[in-house]
């Protein structure tokens, strides 16, 4: 399990939805493929949507830029 | 198939009329025809907007069996909902909480704002694609229960077919304009809740009259007796009672609670305690106010919600918790006898009772109002099939 994985699941384990956008933010700029990116930017945006967390509108423009919301 | 019930001598004359027959206090099959008649089709009380003070708070609530989410909005509005994903149908906020930025159902992720509308759908047209053309979210927000504000109680309309609450009780609204100003909730120590085993309508029938008040809260005789008490009847809409002699609290300093601004001399020493139909208990005073949600649990289980409110933010604790531990005594007071009724339900070929034609005919106008509404109910569902 790498750094990442392990960090992701204490993150899911607490709760932490400031750390989970953080992280699977982490998680779509590392992605070796645009669509394993927009996997991990669209988990970091439904949790910036859950928490009221200002990256949301940011994350949002890089799925709309890639076509993957509206 | 449910309990059909011989109602043809509810709605007569108060000196000839029956109650409402057993089978609409203990048949489950009543019980279910009342929810939609008496219930789902009126403005019902299903609770209190200081239960949501601040925006973003959300309350889950059961109604009749039906979950739904009471929520501020970001804007501050009150709002109700079906507490359900437009998705699969899971349930959306499962304990009181506020809501940080979106309500997230906690199944697949969608996404709501809390005026309801439905900003996300994480991968549904596959791993990474969070829209399809088939899903539109401009129609799939959540579905929003018509509600209304009025002395801080939520009103909902679950069928949404009722007439306009403005409407529905403008002769009320106007009766109460003098008490149209903010109304303060007292806080933690000014609600609490009484489970009873009964129907919730025995609860409105003892409400509305004063004749019990003799027998049943006689601390209240020493200064409040029955020939104080006067009627207050708006067939198909309210009904309770008044008072001439409202005396103040007071403590032993003499303090007392500050009035309402302005509420007129006329209500000095006058009070009124008036049943909203079809489960909301108001009563009114120059000095404090209060709201009693009855939420029916099942054909013989009932939970009262009571709420007192003052006229200005911040009153004495000491003389709040005088006021709140007041009431609830009295509240107490007619348990056995709610209760009591109830058991009696369970006699069979009991004829609903008789009425004194002198001091029941608020009750009696309450039963007449239920009676009209199930027969409409029953038209109605006779002319569709």
């Amino acid at each position: 399990m790498s750094d990442l994985d392990a960090r992701l699941i204490a993150a899911h384990e607490a709760g932490d939805k400031p750390a989970l956008v953080t992280l699977y933010t982490e998680a779509a700029d590392v992605a070796n493929d645009v669509d394993a990116a927009c996997f991990y930017l669209t988990h970091a945006y439904v949790f910036a949507l859950d928490a009221g967390h200002p990256a949301a509108a940011t994350l949002h423009a890089r799925l709309v830029a890639q076509g993957r919301e509206s | 198939m449910s309990t059909v019930t011989d109602l043809s001598n509810v709605r007569t004359g108060v000196e000839h009329a029956n109650g409402l027959p057993n089978a609409h206090y203990i048949d489950p099959g009543v019980y279910a025809e009342e929810r939609q008649a008496v219930l789902f089709d009126q403005w019902a009380g299903l609770a209190v907007a200081s239960d949501v003070p601040e925006p973003g708070d959300a309350k889950p609530l059961e109604f009749l069996g039906m979950p739904l989410l009471l929520i501020r909005d970001k804007e501050g509005e009150v709002r109700v909902f079906q507490n359900i994903c437009r998705h699969r149908g899971m349930i959306l906020v499962e304990k009181p909480r506020k809501i940080e930025g979106a309500i997230r159902c906690p199944y697949h992720s969608w996404c709501y704002s809390t005026r309801g509308k439905l900003v996300s759908t994480p991968h549904v047209g596959g791993p990474g694609h969070n829209t399809h053309d088939a899903i539109r979210r401009d129609e799939l927000g959540l579905n929003e229960v018509r509600s209304h504000i009025w002395r801080d109680v939520v009103w909902i309309n679950v069928s949404g077919t009722a007439a306009p609450f403005e409407d529905v009780h403008a002769d009320l609204i106007r009766r109460w304009s003098e008490f149209d100003l903010p109304l303060h909730h007292g806080g933690t120590d000014s609600t609490f809740e009484l489970p009873v085993n009964t129907n919730w309508k025995l609860a409105v029938e003892n409400y509305c009259e004063s004749y019990h008040l003799p027998w049943v809260h006689p601390g209240l005789n020493s200064y409040s007796r029955l020939e104080d008490h006067y009627h207050i009847e708006k067939p198909d809409a309210y009904s309770g009672q008044g008072t001439m002699v409202y005396r103040q609290l007071t403590d032993e300093a003499g303090r007392k609670f500050p009035d309402f601004a302005d509420v007129g001399a006329k209500w000095n020493e006058q009070a009124e305690y008036i049943a909203v139909y079809p489960n909301v208990l108001l009563g009114v005073h120059r000095d404090h106010a209060f709201a009693i949600i009855l939420e029916p649990k099942g054909p013989e289980q009932t939970l009262e919600h009571v709420h007192l409110y003052y006229s200005v933010p911040d009153t004495d604790d000491a003389l709040r918790a005088r006021n709140t531990e007041q009431w609830k005594l009295v509240f107490e007071e007619d348990i056995f006898v709610v209760e009591g009724m109830q058991k009696g339900r369970h006699v069979q070929g009991f004829d609903g009772g008789r009425f004194s034609p002198v001091m029941d005919s608020p009750t009696h106008c309450f039963h007449a109002w239920v009676a009209g509404q199930v027969e409409a109910h029953r038209s109605t569902a006779k002319a569709a099939e």
